[in-house]
């Protein structure tokens, strides 16, 4: 099932990635030479075999509810790209925006 | 099968969890007011690096949700990652339950007697809440706004996503099932269930059934801040939707938001682009695992359902629906009631002086049950004078004020507002019957001869006495000294 | 003794019995950074100011007789993903060029409260995700053996520093042979834990269920001081194990390895390796042999045939979501834009190269709805079985021998084009994170025309301790790594 042209833009879009015209057609190449790879697992007998087994881990531990605050604040506001006061901001959203 | 033309109603209710510190981060939840981008972090900022760790206490409060609901509670549950992006998601991805949410199954039992129904639950799940938004224009939308801020005090906050079946049939009973599920989350203290401030928020899915009794396009509902404006929201979107198919016109599968000012349902006019969220797995978060008896502990520390109550209430006490709901709206109050009659007051009198006298000092001192200075054992007493006829309401009510604004006992309230000073015994209460005895000689004189074989007139007599004690006396006692002075 | 080709341990010895001073550890390693730096480029920030600052508080420390720690005076050089607060943090990416994070890695602290300087951050490629310090977005680091070649990665950096001898250790991470390539490459050990062992918190995430922290050193004895120092567990990763961890020091200086079952993968037997690297496995087999070690055959069939393409599926789909977040709103490059959604595709689409597009597409493909069931949930069941047929193997050895890589150092430019010919150089090395296992890449040895080639040990979980006394044995009969440039 080769990926086409159209679809490697609607994934870029989904992923948010603005892609150049001469980078879709080496993206869709790679992307197809990678999911031609993939069909080796298709060989495999993967029948009764759990998807989520990460036995390895120990169960999530649970933090205890106190609330503390943070020191770093103005240090993280100071990175902002744009900052505006108190806030972080960004340019007008267009509606229907939010995917 | 349902009647082609009626409303299916499902809602999701997203309940913020009233913990001191975020789902996933030691910052302040109490974000209200807050000056924006305080109550952050690196893990509610989204800084890169940074990994989630949960909260403990979020777990036992929807654990002893989901065990109200009665639904199945899951040992081992896990999170997933909801992928979008948005600038108040500052990760790109909600931590989410999917698909093994924390419980699933149970039910939300609403109305009354005849009119009860049991609303099927689906799932309860965790996630977190996403930061907030403010917009630069005037009137404070998006569509009018050259930029936006974002503060991300909100992020990260813990969230219980409780989801209905679509088994809500009119808007009148989405409000009582909300209703309902809000007095719930109160009456358990796991969220303070405020729609205004957004603490609790609901999302309806409304359809029609169609001519053939199957499912109609579903139109997801938002925006809707309190219960008035849900049932109004309902109303608006149900005759919509009706008057589409009326019209032979097909219902859009869409979002939309319900305008309070206008009142209606407005659709968002961008495109609908569709939802690709990109679930899989939170690598960084292992499985929830309740340990051994933690929903057993979760269960032996919850009060009786509210609902519960009320009918105990309504079938032992023979009290009033209305009186069971108010008093069973809180944990606090209806134990408070509980207390007051195991001491030994009259349900229905405990009943109507919580409602009227209790309530009311609350409600002037902005306090809960829980700070109320006079407690159960204290209460009781008075109750009981009342109904003995030792006290007049009135005067119970004086008094009550005083142990209200003192911290005193009945007695001793009693006794500061000179009613004879407690209780009235020995020399004291002889003196009395003296009294009372001479100003009726008549009445002593019929007993001493016999003529009072009934005990009216002695009865006369210890009524006399009481009043003249302005109830401050035994009854037992009055009997018994009165005996004495009657030689019989 | 050259002080540069001195260990973490002797120079810590030094600092603490005042032979040595901290200042003068620091000193000697920024002349060497400036006499090697400008021919093989393996940093991207230099922290000589701040590192002389360290080293004269643990000279203070010595001077009024505390504890200065177990890495006094030890200069470290750390891969540039892992957080350092108010320094430049940049992933190798444009995205963070210019990030200063507002806050230090676990591992960053623990390091520094252990008393190891750091004295820069080390170049790699862009957010760890290639085989050759290629796709740093700054520039290129070089193969100390030969100038020509790549020195590997992604961890390129920080393997370089140590075979140069910046320092006796450097630190780096391993999502799928990202220290162990690289080590081999620059001929020097480096080991990728256990997953769980050390904390992730402040490691700028790749692939969270993958990712660990480990790392590079030119003595066996340095491998187990500074994982003392680094196994510890961490409350702010919710994936960092609870389990006590061993003293490491104790598994090194036994006198043989009898008892010690090792296999080797029939799989990777077959596998086409240069023969160079063939003729180093037996070196080392012939070694382990002579200490008492017993050889078997193991079999791995899934291993080899399932590996690369599940790896290359769960990774990317990891990638995907954890780099979502850089969307030009909080941190790092933003490009100016009209409205928010022209904000994200001009940032993303600017601030990201092209391996680390091709891995967000490919991962965003994987989880897209109609594919998840096809590409990633089969390869979530891959990797369980993986890890069963790991566990099995276990049953019967000790530790596994295999090759770290199939090639020898390649060519600067030479797989630039075919991401494939890249992907298959991980064959070795990537399945032992599918699995969370420890790996230890060692140095057995330089080709005829002077390159180094890496032999891998393998352990179970928990198994760091056999592999470094496997790793010891042969340090014992091959001596340790040599500097390359003639470590003067
Ligand atoms: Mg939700
Ligand atoms: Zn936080």
């Amino acid at each position: 099932m080769a990926v086409g042209e159209e679809e490697v833009r609607h994934i870029a879009l989904l992923a948010r990635l603005h892609v150049t015209d001469q980078e879709t057609e080496p993206l869709q190449r790679h992307l197809n030479d990678i999911l031609e790879h993939f069909e080796r697992l298709k060989g495999l007998d993967l029948v009764n075999v759990d998807p989520f087994a990460r036995e390895d881990l120990d169960a999530t531990p649970w933090r205890e509810d106190v609330a503390c605050s943070w020191e770093g604040r103005e240090e993280a506001l100071s990175e902002a790209p744009v900052r505006d006061g108190d806030f972080f901001r960004v340019p007008r959203i267009l509606e229907g925006n939010d995917e | 099968m349902r009647q082609p033309g009626s409303p299916v109603i499902g809602l999701e209710i997203h309940v913020q969890v009233a913990t001191e510190s975020k789902l996933f981060c030691a910052c302040s939840t109490d974000y209200i007011g807050a000056v924006p981008n305080t109550h952050v972090c690196p893990v509610c900022l989204g800084q890169p690096g940074s990994l989630p760790v949960i909260n403990g206490r979020v777990v036992e409060y929807a654990v002893r949700t989901a065990l109200a609901l009665g639904a199945r509670v899951g040992k081992s549950t896990r999170f997933h990652r909801k992928n979008y992006f948005y600038p108040d998601l500052p990760k790109a991805y909600q931590i989410s339950q999917y698909d093994r949410p924390l419980a699933e199954g149970g039910a939300l039992p609403i109305g009354e007697g005849e009119n009860r129904k049991e609303i099927p639950i689906t799932r309860l799940h965790l996630e977190e809440d996403a930061g907030k938004l403010v917009h630069s224009a005037a009137d404070g939308r998006l569509g009018h706004s050259e930029y936006s801020l974002v503060d991300y005090n909100r992020g990260g906050v813990p969230l219980m996503e409780i989801v209905s079946e679509p088994e809500i049939s009119t808007p009148a009973e989405a409000r009582e099932y909300v209703a309902t599920l809000r007095q719930l989350v109160r009456y358990l203290g796991v969220s303070d269930g405020d729609m205004e401030k957004g603490s609790l928020r609901v999302d309806a899915n409304v359809s029609l059934t169609g001519a053939d009794g199957k499912l109609g396009t579903k139109v997801e509902i938002k925006n809707m801040n309190s219960l008035r404006a849900l049932e109004r929201a309902l109303d608006y979107e149900i005759a919509r939707q009706a008057d589409l198919i009326r019209k032979g016109e097909s219902v859009r599968q869409e979002t939309r938001h319900w305008d309070d000012g206008n009142g209606l349902t407005c659709g968002t006019r961008g495109k609908e682009e569709a939802h690709d969220y990109r679930y899989f797995p939170e690598p960084d978060l292992p499985a929830l695992v309740l340990p051994d008896g933690f929903v057993e502990k979760q269960r032996d520390i919850m009060p009786e359902m509210p609902w519960i109550l009320k009918e105990r209430f309504v079938t032992d006490w023979g009290l009033s629906l209305q009186d069971a709901a108010v008093l069973t709206e809180l944990p606090g109050l209806s134990r408070y009631v509980e207390d007051c009659v195991r001491e030994g007051a009259d349900p229905q009198r405990a009943a109507n002086w919580i409602r009227t006298e209790v309530l009311r000092v609350l409600n002037e001192k902005r306090i809960g049950i829980e700070d109320f200075g006079v407690p159960a054992e204290n209460l009781s007493p008075l109750l009981v004078k009342i109904d003995r006829g030792e006290l007049s309401t009135t005067l119970a009510k004086t008094v009550f004020d005083r142990m209200v604004a003192e911290g005193l006992t009945a007695l001793e309230a009693l006794e500061k507002i000179g009613a004879p000073s407690g209780r009235l015994t020995g020399e004291r209460l002889r003196n009395v019957i003296e009294r009372v005895l001479e100003k009726e000689s008549s009445a002593v004189e019929e007993i001493k001869s016999g003529k009072d074989p009934k005990g009216k007139k002695r009865g006369f007599l210890c009524g006399q006495i009481m009043r003249e004690a302005r109830g401050q006396a035994d009854p037992e006692e009055v009997a018994k000294t009165l005996s004495r002075f009657l030689g019989c | 003794m050259n002080r540069l080709q001195m260990s973490a341990a002797d120079l810590a010895r030094a600092v603490k019995n005042r032979e040595v001073s901290a200042a003068e550890n620091v000193q000697a390693s920024i002349a060497r950074i400036e006499e090697v730096e400008g021919r093989v480029h393996a940093l991207l920030t230099p922290l000589f100011d701040r590192a002389l600052e360290k080293a004269a508080q643990i000279d203070q420390k010595v001077g009024k007789g505390e504890d200065p720690g177990p890495l006094a005076g030890v200069p470290v050089i750390v891969k540039d993903n892992l957080c350092m607060r108010g320094l430049k943090t940049t992933c190798g990416s444009r995205m963070l060029e210019n990030w200063r994070p507002p806050y230090d890695a676990s591992t960053v602290r623990f390091m520094e409260e252990a008393g190891a300087v750091i004295l820069g951050k080390a170049n790699m490629d862009e957010f760890a995700m290639g085989s050759s310090t290629e796709n740093s977005a700054f520039f290129p680091t070089l193969n100390p053996w030969d100038l020509d070649r790549v020195p590997g990665g992604s961890s390129g950096g920080s393997a370089a520093s140590v075979a140069c001898g910046y320092a006796p250790l450097a630190l780096g991470s391993d999502t799928g042979g990202s220290i162990r390539q690289p080590a081999a490459f620059c001929g020097v050990y480096g080991l990728k834990p256990t997953y769980g062992l050390i904390s992730r918190y402040g490691l700028v995430a790749f692939a969270s269920s993958l990712d660990q922290v480990g790392p590079f050193s030119r003595s066996v004895e340095d491998l187990a001081l500074v994982l003392n120092v680094l196994a510890k567990p961490d409350p702010a990763d919710a994936t960092s194990s609870r389990r006590e961890r061993p003293d490491f020091m104790t598994f090194l200086g036994k006198e043989n390895l009898k008892g010690l079952r090792v296999g080797v993968v029939s799989e990777f037997e077959a596998y086409p390796v240069q023969p160079e690297i063939k003729e180093a496995m037996e070196r080392v087999q012939n070694i382990l042999r002579e200490a008492g070690a017993r050889f078997s055959c193991v079999n791995l069939p899934t291993t080899i045939e399932a590996g690369l393409p599940c790896y290359y599926i769960i990774a990317p789909a990891e990638a995907s979501s954890n780099l979502a977040r850089y969307d030009g709103v909080r941190y790092g490059l933003s490009v100016e834009a009209r409205n928010l959604g022209d904000l994200y595709m001009k940032t993303r689409g600017r601030g990201f190269g092209a391996e680390v597009k091709r891995r967000i597409l490919t991962g965003t493909y994987v989880l897209s709805s109609g594919y998840y069931d096809a590409y990633y949930l089969v390869a979530l069941k891959a990797r369980t079985k993986i890890s069963r047929e790991f566990k099995e193997a276990f049953q019967d050895v000790d530790m596994l021998l295999m090759p770290t890589t199939p090639t020898l150092p390649f060519r600067q430019g030479e797989n630039v084009e075919d991401p494939i010919q890249m992907y298959l150089g991980d064959v070795f090395t990537l399945p032992v994170n599918l699995a969370s296992l420890p790996g230890l890449s060692l140095n057995a040895g330089y080709s005829k025309t002077g390159l180094p080639v890496g032999i891998q040990l393998v352990g179970p979980q928990w198994g760091e301790g056999t592999l470094l006394a496997a790793a010891e044995a042969v340090e014992r009969v091959l001596g340790k790594p040599a500097c390359a440039f003639g470590g003067v």
